[in-house]
């Protein structure tokens, strides 16, 4: 019979031969998935998620079973994410670069209004290909409602495990779709 | 009034993401507010769109992809990795900080000597002025009987000039 996510974490924990291996087949692309659709650029997405599978690898022991696996490792990698995020809004700051635009007035933290990165040309034009309108504008919301509208419409979590994953109270996470949802309501609206 | 309306519970209703009781109360307003029942069709379509429209990120090769953890997995558990890891925890770093500081200090001019206590290299100094000296007066030495007057050699100061007395 096969593992479960939760034996195999506490195997890895064990550091029993091949459940590491198990884990990262299983989840590789749900990791680079999502860690793409926070920080929108391939080489980057490559590097935290496979930051969040180390984590994983140094953390398994601490893994306590009163949450899915999945949800648990979401958390790391989300984390690693938002960390990635925030040490290039630091180098950004450092050399002097400035928000094209704010994203909302109630948006407290300026490290959370950040857009998605620009990406290389050959890499954006490829992006292009693939992004619909409503996608790109995504792009444009904080990383943190950017990470639960993908959470959410594209993983299909429930609002309490996206709220486990975000480190936010339920009421955090609908806020912040309730207002990505609404920007992009009012953004296509706009354009439209 | 709009905190009567259910604006953030709209999208858990759509997603079919909410307790019994919560569900009742969101629908018994939908069926009373127009504005709600049109701002829950609204979002029911754009979360329609976002799902059947998600882009799917720059293909990668899985198999380099894992190598490549594999490599960063090892670096980080051995090695340098190991090393550093070892030394960013605490203990170790108070011991690694200990044991330049003393470094340091045994490298400086009179570094872990405790007061009072004798520099061995100012006392080879001493000795090697001594020697000196007695090389100095040689003309002097040459003429003791080491064996009898072995104490006059720590008094050569005190000895006149050759040809003074």
């Amino acid at each position: 019979m096969e593992s479960s996510d939760e034996q195999l974490c506490r195997a890895v924990a064990e550091r029993e031969s091949g459940a590491f291996d198990l884990l990262v087949e299983r989840y590789q692309e749900r990791a680079y998935r999502i860690a793409w659709s926070v920080v929108r650029d391939r080489e980057d997405a490559r590097d935290c998620s496979q930051e969040a599978f180390i984590r994983l690898h140094e953390s398994a022991g601490s893994f306590a079973g009163q949450s899915k696996f999945s949800t648990w490792f979401y958390r790391i990698l989300v984390n690693c994410c938002l960390d990635h995020q925030r040490r290039r809004r630091g180098w950004r700051r450092l050399v002097g670069w400035r928000d094209r635009r704010a994203d909302g007035p109630d948006e407290p933290d300026p490290v959370e209004q950040a857009p998605a990165p620009f990406t290389d040309p050959v890499d954006g034009m490829d992006t292009e290909r693939r992004m619909t309108r409503v996608w790109a504008l995504v792009d444009e919301l904080s990383p943190q409602q950017r990470a639960a509208v993908t959470l959410s419409c594209r993983e299909g979590l429930a609002t309490k495990d996206i709220a486990a994953v975000l480190s936010v109270s339920e009421a955090t996470v609908r806020v912040h779709l309730h207002r990505a949802l609404s920007t992009l309501r009012r953004r296509l609206g706009d354009e439209g | 009034m709009k905190d009567v309306h259910v604006d953030e519970w709209l999208i858990d209703q759509v997603r079919g993401d909410l307790d019994p009781a919560d569900r009742a109360r969101v629908e018994a307003h939908l069926a009373a507010c127009g504005d709600c029942r049109a701002s829950r069709e609204r979002f029911a379509a754009l979360m329609a769109e976002l799902a059947r429209t998600a882009p799917a990120p720059p293909p990668i090769r899985w198999g380099a992809y894992r190598a490549e953890l594999r490599e960063r997995l090892e670096r980080r558990t051995s090695g340098n990795g190991r090393l550093w890891a070892w030394l960013a925890r605490p203990m170790p770093a108070l011991a690694a900080a200990g044991l330049v500081a003393v470094l340091v200090m045994a490298g400086l001019p009179g570094g872990l000597r405790a007061p009072g206590t004798p520099d061995p290299l100012a006392l080879d100094n001493t000795i090697l002025a001594s020697q000196l000296d007695m090389i100095a007066r040689l003309d002097v030495v040459q003429q003791l009987d080491l064996l009898e007057d072995f104490n006059v050699i720590g008094e050569l100061d005190e000895l006149p000039e050759p040809g003074k007395s």
